[in-house]
């Protein structure tokens, strides 16, 4: 079974949606125009109920198959927040924002799962519930946990949740997908060392902190190479270093370092934590200093349940031919927090020879569609099969 | 003879000028609040001549005494500009303005220097001509060769040059000096990095800034440690340091880091910059990446005339007491002043406060009287009136 024929008759207008969401592209959770659109046609659809604001700006919409003798109701999930990247794509329906841009393909992600909407209210030959997700603020604001914390998944009783993401480099059309840890566990930390500042000229009477921090950030780079066992995975990456000082002749009080830590378990997330603390403390105390470490715990590892998993890839076959095992990848998400409440699977679908993601140049393969919409009708119509 | 009396009584006032220009601090060369303020008193106690723009904004004027037998001009040198950092004193006359901070006492010079030339031109008891002087950009900025190059020293027909600067940690109001080299050489420089940029989960695609920034940091501690003579003086110091990237999750393509570097000999001063950009080039070659490295040559060694030197010990005798201090790694701007015309500069205890350039640190007020004194002390020993 190739792609639904219904969906390549879609495709023309489902693109026309998509391309309207890129032009218009909202950060976080302000996505209201979105939100707005999206409520919008799940009415036009003819959808059984639709909630908005669950997770601030988040759309809930109920759709009840022909029949429920199972009593299933499956979660399907988009995201639709845009980055603040200026786009640099030149294309006529280009980012009308400035700094604001569709560049991870949240618009395309919405778009499918719209395109699925109609045609699953259009023919509801499924024995139970499908409930579609539309998601605020995955870029960094954490709106999949807002809308669990909600009670979304007690409210609509959802049993499983399924999640899709568009893979640039991959062949447009193809799937690729991984049982357990897939995405990262992405977590910050923001550091503040504090030596004694003073005159450039008298460094016998300063505590140098820009010595201190730059011995720290070496010391650093030994939890990868040293503390980590080494076939589990960790980044520890300083990414920002700002001495409170930007004179050439004065000796700063403090320093302030940035950065990210990408782990893919749990074991592996403490201990980078621990022993950032642990080096940061023991470093400043080597020179007669302080770090003050605050380690932001951002999104979980994402983790693939493995029944689901193989469904996910069965029904990814089915349209493509094959699924391949996708990668893991060091990038977090925030499906991660839902794929913690139920079980369930994320997979990737092919963008083609693009740009990558969060690339100023990135645009979404509007030849993904049917595709993406096939993955989700088959979803639905396989695991609840009609009775 | 201690404190002139005139002195002791201007104190609440100058106090109040020092206090003033404390709350308005103005760095290098924009001290225009500050030089108005100076040109605008200077005008006020009735100098004979008040010249601005001299060097950018310095400020000059001329107060005669009651005779002129000898033709002689005495200089006396203060500066006015702040340093760019955040002041954390928590004083009712702390700055207003973020990032800007009088933490080395040049409010304090400023005000001593006002009250100085107030002093000589109600009284004018010296033969010959007292040019008051206030130069902007002593901190990094050569504003004081600036007044020099704009060729003040002639224009005015200064023969001899002094200055004060106070000092942290010497007793309140009590004078120290040394003869010939006082202060330090002051070169600053400027390492540009490059690696390559990319995202923070992506380390393997990048040559990471950050990294080998900090191992440029640590590398460059060996030049004093390793390639000087011990017997040698010298400091290299790197104060500021800034990656291109601010966010959590973007390897940085680029870092700034900025420096000084002190010595006491010609020979340090040029072998020090030579082992920054070996080392800066080793170390981003190690990582794949790489580094330019600017250098900008800032003051010559400040060194005190020695029989000037023994004028303003003199002086200062007469006025409290005087000590020999130790050679110091700071750099003066005066230095240049020196170059070109005999004299000293003079330290003047600020008592028990934070170190110069500390965001803590105060000018205190209760030596205004003693530096005034000095001031006038100088001019009225060297220029007897006739």
């Amino acid at each position: 079974m190739p792609v639904k024929n219904r969906f390549a008759e879609l495709q023309e207008e489902i693109t026309a949606w998509r391309r309207d969401i890129h032009e218009n592209p909202e950060i976080l959770f302000e996505t209201h125009r979105t939100s707005a659109l999206v409520a919008e046609k799940l009415k036009e659809f003819g959808c059984d109920e639709i909630v908005t604001g669950i997770g601030r700006t988040g759309v809930v919409g109920v759709i009840k198959g022909k029949s429920d003798t199972s009593g299933k109701v499956i979660g399907l999930r988009a995201d639709m927040d845009a980055l603040p990247i200026h786009e640099q794509t030149g294309l006529e329906y280009a980012s009308k924002t400035a700094n604001a841009m569709h560049a991870c393909g949240h618009d395309g992600h919405t778009a499918m799962l719209l395109g699925a909407a109609k045609y699953l209210s259009e023919t509801r030959n499924f024995d139970g519930t499908v409930v579609v997700i539309f998601q605020p603020a995955e870029e960094g604001g954490g709106g999949g946990k807002e809308m669990c914390d909600d009670g979304m998944m007690e409210r609509w009783n959802i049993q499983e949740v399924y999640g899709m993401h568009n893979w640039p480099g991959k062949p447009v059309g193809s799937f690729a997908i991984r049982s357990g840890a897939f995405f990262a566990a992405t977590d910050q930390f923001d550091i503040t060392f504090e030596g004694r500042g003073g005159h450039a000229a008298k460094p016998h009477e300063t505590i140098d902190t820009t010595v201190m921090s730059a011995q720290a950030v070496l010391a650093l780079q030994t939890i990868a190479s040293r503390n980590a066992d080494p076939v589990d995975r960790v980044v520890v990456s300083v990414t920002s270093f700002e001495t409170s000082s930007k004179a050439f002749n004065v000796i700063p009080q403090r320093v302030q370092i940035k950065g990210t830590v990408r782990t893919m378990s749990a074991e592996m997330r403490d201990l980078a934590e621990k022993r950032i603390k642990e080096i940061c403390a023991g470093v400043a105390a080597t020179f007669g200093g302080t770090a003050d470490v605050t380690y932001h715990r951002g999104y979980p590892v994402m983790v693939n349940h493995e029944e689901q998993t193989d469904f996910a890839a069965k029904v990814a076959s089915d349209i493509s031919g094959n699924c391949e095992e996708a990668p893991l990848v060091m990038g977090g998400e925030d499906f991660a927090f839902m794929l913690e409440e139920r079980p369930g699977a994320y997979i990737l679908v092919g963008n083609g020879d693009s740009a990558d993601v969060h690339h100023p140049e990135y645009n979404f393969n509007d030849e993904a569609i049917p595709a993406g919409c096939s993955w989700w009708a088959g979803i639905v119509e396989q695991r609840m099969p009609a009775a | 003879m201690p404190v002139k009396n005139r002195a002791a009584e201007f104190q609440e006032e100058v106090a109040g000028w020092r206090r003033d220009i404390h709350e308005h601090p103005e760095i290098l060369y924009d001290t225009h609040r500050t030089s108005a303020l100076v040109a605008e008193k200077l005008k006020s106690f009735g100098c004979d001549e008040v010249v601005t723009g001299i060097g950018r904004t310095g400020v000059v004027a001329v107060i005669r005494g009651r005779s002129d037998t000898k033709g002689r001009a005495i200089g006396l040198r203060a500066d006015m500009d702040a340093l760019p950092m955040q002041e954390q004193t928590g004083l009712p006359h702390a700055s207003k303005i973020p990032n800007a901070m009088h933490a080395c006492g040049h409010d304090g010079h400023t005000a001593m220097l006002l009250g100085a030339a107030k002093y000589l031109a109600e009284t004018r008891n010296f033969d010959g001509t007292a040019v008051v002087i206030f130069q902007p950009a002593e901190e990094g900025g050569n504003g004081g060769e600036a007044m020099v190059k704009d060729g003040m020293m002639e224009r005015f027909g200064i023969d001899e040059v002094y200055a004060i600067h106070n000092s942290p940690g010497i007793e309140a109001g009590k004078f120290a000096i040394r003869p010939g080299p006082i202060l330090a050489s002051v070169d600053e420089f400027t390492l540009h990095l490059k690696g390559r940029g990319g995202h923070g989960a992506k380390p393997h695609m990048t040559v990471d800034t950050t990294v080998m920034m900090c191992h440029m940091i640590s590398a460059l501690q060996t030049i004093v440690s390793r390639n000087m003579d011990p017997i040698e003086k010298a400091v290299m110091t790197l104060t500021s340091a800034e990656t291109s990237s601010k966010a959590f999750n973007v390897i940085p393509d680029r870092a700034e880091v900025r420096g000084t570097i002190r010595t006491h000999s010609e020979e340090v001063r040029a072998m020090i910059p030579k082992r920054i950009k070996e080392i800066a080039e080793g170390v981003a070659q190690t990582f794949g990446g790489s580094v330019e490295v600017e250098m900008r040559i800032g003051v010559p060694v400040t060194i005190n005339d020695e029989a000037a030197t023994e004028y303003a010990r003199e002086a200062a005798e007469a006025v409290t007491s005087c000590e020999d201090v130790p050679i110091l790694m700071g750099g003066e701007d005066f230095s240049f002043m020196l170059m070109e015309r005999p004299g000293a500069m003079i330290r003047l205890g600020n008592g028990n406060s934070a170190g110069l350039h500390h965001p803590e640190y105060d000018f205190n007020d209760e030596i205004i009287p003693a530096g005034i004194s000095w001031f006038a002390e100088v001019v009225e020993r060297r220029m007897p009136a006739a």
